[in-house]
């Protein structure tokens, strides 16, 4: 299944936040760990994933550090920072409020007002 | 065989050319790949295909761009200022900016020395300033490219030996009228100076063509950010100079005998920092201006070539067109050498290589009249050292033309790589300092300091 190019966009920042909210990571594992929690349905073009995290930093919601790993490579490890868990839980709110608007009107004969 | 290392620089090169990456943008990309490509290989993947997909996963290089130009936002001059990720780069970078600015300062001081000896910066003192000029700007970038490269105390030691005797013959030797040989020295010191610099640039691995045309590139480029500098610190002077004198007040002996002393002692080294700091800014320039100019010297050179052929006006009647060749014979070499370490050594021969042979063959017709036209000289008038440096001159040029001519022949035709026709030229480099060194230190003593 392919997912839109706008929702992946979309997306993109709630999940890397949510990611780096269970501990600190650098590229390569962010985009594992998405294909992992996917299930392969949610492939990024691994490139870009850079430019988000940049934006990410200059928005203050990450900070990076560079790190060198035990096989000598060198790594820019990211860390979620107070503002970003605030953006978090913030996107967090919107997705929820579409997901359960979705979920409602795919259920038929209802229009999930009654629930309210 | 498939070479994983030189593949990956390829890339690399590739990506930096689009220009919006940073050399960290361009490290956490391959740091990515290699990872990609390492799991990959350990699930039984070759490492040829492992390349391949990795690159494919990781995204056109034309889309990248355009992603991470809008993240920064900042152009690549001010990339330069940005403090650095870590702590750790971010303290040797400001150490460095120290260094360099201290190693300006230097020159500067350097450049005061005839002044302390009572020649200010006067027209008569004109020839002092010149034939020292290399003395005072090159010593700077000597300390920073030893101070960068850790090199050993024998390095040092060679460079102040060199810097020394060639201070003492420049300034111990003495100068009749008409001053040809100490106008020789002004011209020859500093393409002497260039190999010791070479010798510093490389360091202990200072034989291997590749590190030699890594100076190539490294001095044409302190060069063009040189000049670009030096004007910018020209119209600062200029228009400080207007702004004082409006206000009453003559500061044209400070401009003259501090600022412009400074600057231009000091300029080079702070080149020569903007060039290993951010190899990629100018990267991009190089091959552009090689392309504009080697096309548009070779339209010249066929120009002066018809020209004397229907004016039947022999270059040996005239001096003046003679040294006028020697220069433009001296770029196009520059050019083609510029040429050379712009290209990718791998890449096979197109329509380009053809018109650097071109600019080659053209500049050995030119060669070839300027020579006849010096053995018309000397038949006519005898030995002077400024035909004699010339004579020497033309020669050398000529033998490496033709190395030139006949090395790009080769690689055109598919009978050898290119890169040994770079392996021909970087061996023979040496020779052009070697004779500049010989004409400076040798020629004032053999002419009689005429």
């Amino acid at each position: 299944m392919d997912i839109q190019k706008d929702l992946v966009a979309a997306s993109a920042t709630p999940i890397v936040l949510s990611l780096l909210r269970q501990g600190d990571s650098y590229g390569y594992a962010i985009i594992r760990k998405v294909r992992e929690v996917s299930r392969d349905r949610i492939t990024w073009t691994d490139g870009m994933l850079y430019p988000v995290l940049h934006r990410l930093e200059a928005a203050g919601f990450v900070r990076s550090t560079w790190k060198t790993a035990d096989t000598g490579r060198r790594r820019k490890y990211y860390r979620i920072t107070r503002q970003g868990e605030a953006e978090l839980t913030r996107l967090k709110e919107q997705w929820d409020v579409v997901h359960s608007a979705l979920q409602r009107l795919a259920k038929p004969g209802r229009t999930g007002a009654e629930d309210v | 065989m498939f070479d994983l290392e030189s593949q990956i620089r390829k890339w690399r090169t590739h990506v930096q050319s689009t220009g919006s990456l940073g050399a960290q943008d361009v490290e956490e990309l391959e740091s990515h790949l290699r990872d990609s490509i390492d799991e990959l290989t350990g699930r039984g993947v070759s490492v040829e295909e492992a390349f391949i997909v990795s690159i494919h996963r990781m995204g056109d290089a034309e889309a990248l761009h355009d992603e991470f130009a809008k993240v920064s936002t900042e152009n690549v001059w001010r990339q330069l200022l940005v403090p650095a990720a870590d702590e750790d780069a971010r303290r040797r970078h400001r150490s460095e900016i120290t260094v360099v600015l201290l190693l300006a300062l230097l020159g500067g001081l350097l450049g005061k020395i005839p002044a302390l000896f009572g020649h200010p910066v006067l027209e008569e003192n004109a020839l002092i300033y010149a034939r020292n000029a290399a003395l005072f700007a090159f010593p700077p970038v000597a300390v920073y490219l030893i101070w960068r490269r850790a090199l050993s105390l024998r390095f040092a030691a060679v460079a102040a030996v060199t810097f020394a005797v060639f201070a003492l013959a420049v300034n111990v030797y003495p100068s009749y009228p008409p001053h040809h040989t100490e106008v020789l020295g002004v011209l020859h010191v500093p393409i002497a100076l260039l190999l010791l610099l070479l010798a510093l640039y490389a360091g202990p691995g200072w034989r291997k063509s590749s590190l030699r045309l890594d100076f190539v590139r490294f001095a044409g480029e302190v060069f063009i950010y040189s000049v670009l500098i030096g004007l910018g610190w020209v119209v600062l002077n200029l228009v400080a100079g207007a702004m004082f004198q409006l206000a009453g007040v003559d500061v044209t002996p400070l401009i003259l005998n501090w600022l412009a002393v400074f600057g231009g002692c000091g300029v080079a080294v702070v080149a020569a920092y903007l060039v290993e700091k951010k190899k990629g800014a100018i990267e991009t320039i190089a091959p552009v201006l090689a392309r504009i100019f080697t096309p548009l010297f070779a339209v010249l050179l066929l120009g002066l070539i018809i020209t004397m052929a229907l004016t039947g006006r022999a270059p040996s009647a005239d001096r003046e067109l003679l040294i006028m060749f020697d220069i433009v014979l001296a770029l196009v070499l520059g050019l083609v050498l510029y040429t050379m370490s712009a290209r990718d050594a791998e890449r096979s021969a197109d329509w380009w290589d053809g018109v650097v042979l071109t600019l080659v063959v053209l500049a050995l017709v030119a060669d070839a009249i300027a020579l006849s036209g010096i053995v018309g000289r000397l038949a006519a008038y005898g030995f002077s050292p400024n035909k004699a440096a010339a004579l020497g001159e033309n020669i050398l040029l000529m033998v490496n033309l033709t190395l030139l001519a006949v090395g790009y022949c080769r690689f055109l035709t598919g009978r050898s790589r290119y890169q040994t026709v770079i392996d021909w030229q970087m061996r023979y480099l040496p020779t052009h300092a070697i004779w500049a060194a010989f004409v400076a230190l040798a020629f004032p003593p053999l002419f009689g300091f005429a």
